[in-house]
């Protein structure tokens, strides 16, 4: 080891000479007397060993003999140590070896077959230094994650490209050549580049296992005399270094490596358009073959076929930016036709829906869909197992299902949901979205924006607890899921694991379920459009499986279906083509920071048209315009979103502070009216005057007043009295309400009022221009 | 404010009344004495340009007091400040008679009032109560929910919103703190803010008010500073603050707040409470659809005018926005209004407009009975007879001196009329 340090590093080309040296010998390491040690030596260690019972082959007594420097006693205690036990001595030395030679022979015996092969297509370890001066300055401040990037897909892409190109015509000339490399420049390169090359590190032959490579600390502007060696002989073999060393340089390399990988993400993700950005080579091909020959079509939409979705219109594009322009992030449209699209792809597909779960508060909501999420595997068993460690130690384990829902601080701390949570999950057949409402009276604002947002209704029930829910939430619930226009509900009786006096009371269940049929139709529910199931949360039983034949539970299986089959049953057909075809509208559940790329996003349910990148849109009431920078479906990137799924737009090109929860994004060129009053045909629950109210519309909450009662309306909207002097409840009325602020509303939207922390009345805007 | 000199005359209201402001709440009390066509003597400042014999012309400030005829009031509650436009009603050396002034009122500086025509009951009631100088409750309060918070001053005649604070909170979501991040940015945000309002070497009761939790936890996150900022005033502050609930974190949820025992017991407005008590009783009256209680200028009116709000519960329920009106007309009309139920020996409740129960009032069109028999249909019958209702009568100012004299009985703190 001492005799590696000799060699220093510092010393600017050592390799060289030692490569000219290794050239000369047609065995890549031992000089004839070398080849003598061995033959004098080999058969002494191996006495030793055999002596100590320890086997070893020929090779490798010849090779801790090279490595302790024909020192039989070393070696044979170093064998003896990777094997078993044993001594011996012997003093045998060569002293007048080139010192490192004798080590990177040995190296380049192992690693010429072995770590040659390992790494020829790792490049990164082959990186030129020019190559490196260039990646370097572009290196971006944080590594990317490597997920983001579509790189794979790109790279064939451009794969295919350049072996058209070049198959077509040998005009094509390489896009870009200072500029970004494709993944493909970096693959063919390593082997063209060798002669100037530097030796780099390599791995070092297993004996050293731990032994990473190392980064040289190349010199890349000096001018290296490319010695004329063979391809075989390249593999580097440099002593291992020293730790200190190896500290110093493996964290660099690793850096190194980090930053290159980067770029490649850039290449694959960030800089997407590159390869398209400039002629491509079959433009470049296309356009001489038109000059010498008029030839058309063909070859162009062969090229449109392999770019899959990309039209027309990228195509004329094609040509405008010059190949050297820099790297623009800037989305560009694709020019889908979303509805098409929509409709083609619609065999394709499963069924989405989401639900909003509502109850009265501590009737089991967030637990329940713990338990769903659980059983349908859409959450680990680890994770629950994890809440439910923290949750104990706050003395609240039986909220760890809940847990999985309710994951702010303070929800966690006191026990109740406090914001709608956000789920999804898949089945066989349909992809979930849960929305989990906060049952507290004091959150109801946040459970009508949930419910604005859903497909149907899950409705939790404490089967203990009915009448407390009666009075409180449960009703008041049902009644704003109806307002909000939901249709379908599916009931859960929760908590029939704990009935008094015995669990699982079937009689107990009937009488819930019939009292709460009851109500759904009075609130205006068609029986046909109600489910009901019994279940536990807690327990789990009958939410994602049946219960099993012998518990008390048993009688379930026979008469009721699965919380999760029940809910597969409800799912709500597809919207219409039609609502894809209106100009975009989405409330804005929520404004948040998706990540370093998309520093600001938007999320909520599209009520009409559809979104894809570089979309343009506005954000009313602010008035101010965005740019789609991209989609996400449940978490994942797509294409484009339509109507009726709950999507998250990624914009640039606006302010944060131009857009709250409650805001419209919706179509630049038909944007949504902003009001300050509007006229609503509303129904009452409770006396209304003119007074202040809390006026929502979805996720938006505003205060407002009711500022004229118009007229009182039958059901056919025949008026029976103008100007009453009050609106009594369970009357429909026409009201003028102003609000505070500037709304975006539209005619036909839902509108639910509230005042003193209960319901007063909800209904539908009749015109917004009042 | 406080009464320098006065010297109207009981009989036909004539004469002027001299003023001093103290503090902010008695401007409020000057917007609503001072009507258009009103005289205003006060002190002025006024660019006066002088053009000497050779021509050249020279720019002077002078002091002086003027004497305006009011015609335009602008009042900045926030501020606190009035504005009172007019012409010169009288001439001095420097101003001509007839051009226009606007004169700014200021803090502890007199003004002089006199009335065109006359001080009316309504007026001198005005006048009594800003010159009470007992009971001024003030209180600090913060409604507020995830996101919003309104930081407002509550006296015994306003509710001043001060500041307004809208913090966009990004939705929790797992594995996400964003959202604690941006609650605790939220409530140093407003934290910041109502510090900036308040005047900690002189703290005034602080109530905090929102659904949930929201108020709970500012109020733990102002111990907190208090604790770990060392500043004494702060500390000062924690023991006078009330958390409350309310339903939402708009300002009209205030109404509710301060109605709620927890903060009357805190609260020495015994008027507020009052007025509270009196509009709860009258929603919970139409809201039975009891006859006896109606809304609106023209049912009140008539059902005034038939004597249905006299001795035994009647009330009549007024906003103090009515007699701002420009229309010297519509003024005397709803003094003639008020001093016929206070003839006929029911109540009179004047809502302070810029006050919370003023508020509700002011949604039902700033008036509202109650009645001490039931008058079934009053508001078909106010269609019926709608020609001619709005036509003022002329015999108003005798109404204002019967007024004035039916308030004789209980003006013993106004001895000095």
């Amino acid at each position: 080891m001492q005799r590696v340090k000799n060699l220093g590093y510092d010393e600017d080309e050592p390799y060289d000479d030692e490569d000219d040296v290794y050239e000369e010998e047609a065995d890549p390491g031992y000089t004839a007397e070398d080849k003598d040690n061995f033959a004098a030596l080999t058969p002494v260690v191996r006495a030793e060993l055999e002596e100590a019972g320890v086997q070893a082959s020929d090779k490798d007594i010849g090779d801790s003999l090279w490595h302790y420097y024909w020192d039989v006693d070393k070696s044979a205690s170093y064998l003896k140590n990777s094997r078993t036990p044993r001594t011996q001595q012997q003093g045998a030395k060569k002293e007048d070896k080139p010192k490192a030679k004798s080590k990177f022979d040995e190296a380049a015996q192992k690693s010429a077959e072995k770590a040659a092969d390992w790494f020829r297509d790792v490049p990164w370890t082959h990186i030129p230094p020019e190559m490196e001066g260039r990646i370097v300055p572009e290196e971006p401040a944080m590594p990317m994650p490597k997920l983001l990037g579509g790189s794979s897909k790109l790279a064939k892409l451009a794969e295919e490209r350049r072996e058209k190109a070049a198959a077509a015509a040998n005009v094509a000339q390489i896009p870009a050549p200072n500029g970004v490399l494709s993944s493909l420049d970096r693959l063919s390169k390593p082997q063209d580049t060798k002669e100037n090359d530097t030796p780099q590190p390599k791995a070092e032959p297993k004996k050293y296992p731990i032994r990473k490579k190392r980064e040289p600390t190349p010199p890349p502007k000096e001018p290296t005399p490319p010695p004329p060696e063979p391809e075989e002989e390249k593999p580097d073999l440099r002593a291992s270094p020293t730790g200190f060393g190896r500290t110093l340089a493996s964290s660099q390399l690793s850096g190194h490596r980090a930053a290159s990988m980067t770029l490649k993400d850039m290449l694959g993700s960030e800089i997407t358009e590159d390869p398209f950005k400039g002629p491509s080579p079959d433009d470049t091909v296309l356009r001489a073959q038109q000059h010498s020959k008029g030839l058309t079509n063909t070859s162009k939409t062969k090229q449109s076929s392999t770019n899959g979705l990309a039209k027309k219109t990228e195509a004329l594009k094609l040509g405008e930016n010059t190949p050297s322009a820099p790297a623009q992030p800037k989305v560009r449209s694709r020019g889908l036709d979303v509805p098409k699209l929509w409709a083609e792809e619609k065999s394709k597909r499963k069924a989405s829906a989401a639900f909003v779960v509502i109850g009265h508060v501590d009737h089991g909501k967030s637990t329940l869909m713990g338990r769903l999420l659980l059983d349908a595997g859409a959450v680990s068993q680890r994770d629950v197992d994890r809440y439910q460690k923290q949750a104990t130690e706050l003395g609240k384990s039986s909220f760890a299902l809940a847990w999985v829902m309710d994951t702010g601080t303070e929800e966690r701390e006191r026990g109740v949901t406090v914001d709608i949570a956000q789920h999804h999950f898949s089945t066989d057949s349909v992809a979930f979205t849960i929305l989990d409402a906060p049952g507290h009276r004091d959150f109801v604002p946040n459970m009508i924006g949930g419910a604005s947002m859903a497909d149907l209704a899950v409705l939790v029930v404490d089967a203990n607890q009915l009448e407390s829910g009666m009075k409180g939430q449960t009703r008041e619930h049902v009644l704003l899921a109806k307002a909000v226009g939901l249709k379908r509900i599916v009931v859960a009786v929760n908590k029939l694991d704990s009935t008094a006096p015995n669990a699982w009371s079937q009689d107990m269940f009937q009488e819930v379920k019939g009292n709460v049929v009851k109500f759904l139709g009075e609130s205006g529910f068609a029986k046909e459009d109600v489910m009901v199931v019994p279940c536990s949360g807690l327990s789990g039983e009958n939410v994602a499986k049946a219960p099993e034949a012998s518990g008390p539970a048993a009688w379930v299986a026979e008469t009721d279906l699965t919380l999760l089959k029940a809910l597969e049953q409800s799912v709500p057909s597809e919207v219409s083509g039609d609502a894809l075809k209106r100009p975009l509208r989405m409330q804005v559940a929520d404004v948040f920071r998706g990540g370093i790329t998309n520093p600001l996003s938007v999320s909520g349910r599209m009520t009409a048209g559809n979104a894809q990148a570089a979309d343009a849109v506005l954000v009313q009431p602010s008035g101010e315009t965005a740019a789609v920078r991209g989609v996400e479906v449940n978490g994942e990137p797509r294409d484009y979103a339509v109507a009726g799924q709950i999507c998250t737009l990624h914009l640039t090109d606006i302010d944060p502070i131009h857009i709250r929860s409650g805001d419209v994004v919706c179509s630049a060129a038909q944007p949504v009216s902003v009001v300050t009053s509007f006229l609503a045909k509303i129904e009452a629950l409770d006396s209304l005057l003119p007074q202040s109210v809390d006026v929502h519309l979805g996720r938006l909450h505003v205060a407002g007043n009711i500022s004229q009662l118009v007229a009182t309306v039958d059901t056919k909207g025949e008026t029976l009295k103008k100007k009453p002097r009050m609106v009594k409840a369970g009357q429909t009325a026409l009201l003028k309400v102003t609000v505070e602020d500037d709304v975006p509303v539209e005619d036909g939207e839902t509108v639910v009022l509230r005042a003193q922390g209960g319901t007063v009345g909800f209904g539908t805007i009749e015109r917004t221009s009042a | 404010m406080r009464l320098i000199r006065q010297n109207i005359e009981r009989k036909t209201g004539a004469g002027s009344a001299t003023l001093l402001p103290e503090e902010p709440e008695d401007m409020w009390h000057a917007y609503n004495l001072i009507r258009p066509t009103d005289l205003l003597r006060a002190s002025a400042i006024r660019k006066v340009v002088t053009e000497s014999g050779s021509g050249s012309r020279s720019n002077e400030r002078v002091h002086m007091t003027l004497t305006i005829r009011v015609t335009k009031l602008d009042f900045d509650p926030q501020a606190a400040q009035l504005h009172v436009s007019g012409r010169v009603a009288v001439e001095n050396k420097h101003v001509k008679l007839g051009s226009f002034h606007t004169l700014d009122l200021e803090l502890q500086r007199n003004f002089t009032l006199e009335k065109a025509e006359g001080w009316d009951s309504v007026a001198l009631d005005t006048l009594k109560e800003a010159i009470n100088q007992d009971a001024k409750a003030q209180l600090w309060a913060v409604v507020m929910q995830e996101g919003l918070a309104n930081i407002c001053l509550i006296t015994d005649h306003q509710t001043i919103l001060r500041q307004r604070v809208e913090v966009n909170l990004p939705k929790k979501r797992a594995g996400s703190t964003d959202h604690d991040k941006s609650l605790q940015r939220f409530y140093q945000t407003t934290f910041d803010s109502l510090l900036r309002q308040l005047d900690l070497a002189n703290p005034k009761p602080l109530l905090l008010a929102s659904p949930g939790f929201t108020a709970g936890s500012f109020h733990q996150f102002i111990k907190t500073q208090a604790s770990n900022g060392g500043n004494k005033q702060i500390q000062q502050l924690v023991p006078k603050i009330t958390v409350a609930h309310s339903a939402s974190g708009h300002l009209h949820s205030l109404a509710e707040v301060l109605a709620s025992p927890a903060v009357t017991s805190k609260l020495s407005d015994t008027k507020f409470a009052r007025e509270t008590q009196l509009m709860d009783r009258f929603f919970e009256l139409i809201r039975k659809d009891d006859a006896r209680a109606w809304y609106g200028p023209k049912e009140c009116e008539l059902a005034v005018e038939r004597g249905a709000v006299g001795k035994g519960g009647g009330v009549l329920l007024i906003s103090n926005s009515l007699f701002r009106s420009q229309n010297i007309q519509t003024r005397k009309r709803w003094v003639r209004l008020v001093d016929e139920v206070k003839e006929g020996g029911g109540e009179v409740r004047v809502f302070s407009s810029m006050h919370e129960s003023g508020k509700r009032l002011e949604g039902l069109g700033g008036i509202a009975t109650i009645l001490t028999w039931p008058i079934e249909d009053l508001d078909e019958e106010v269609d019926g007879v709608q020609e001619g209702q709005d036509m003022p009568d002329e015999d108003g100012v005798d109404g204002g001196v019967d007024g004035i004299e039916g308030v004789s009985g209980h003006d013993e703190d106004i001895d000095f009329l």
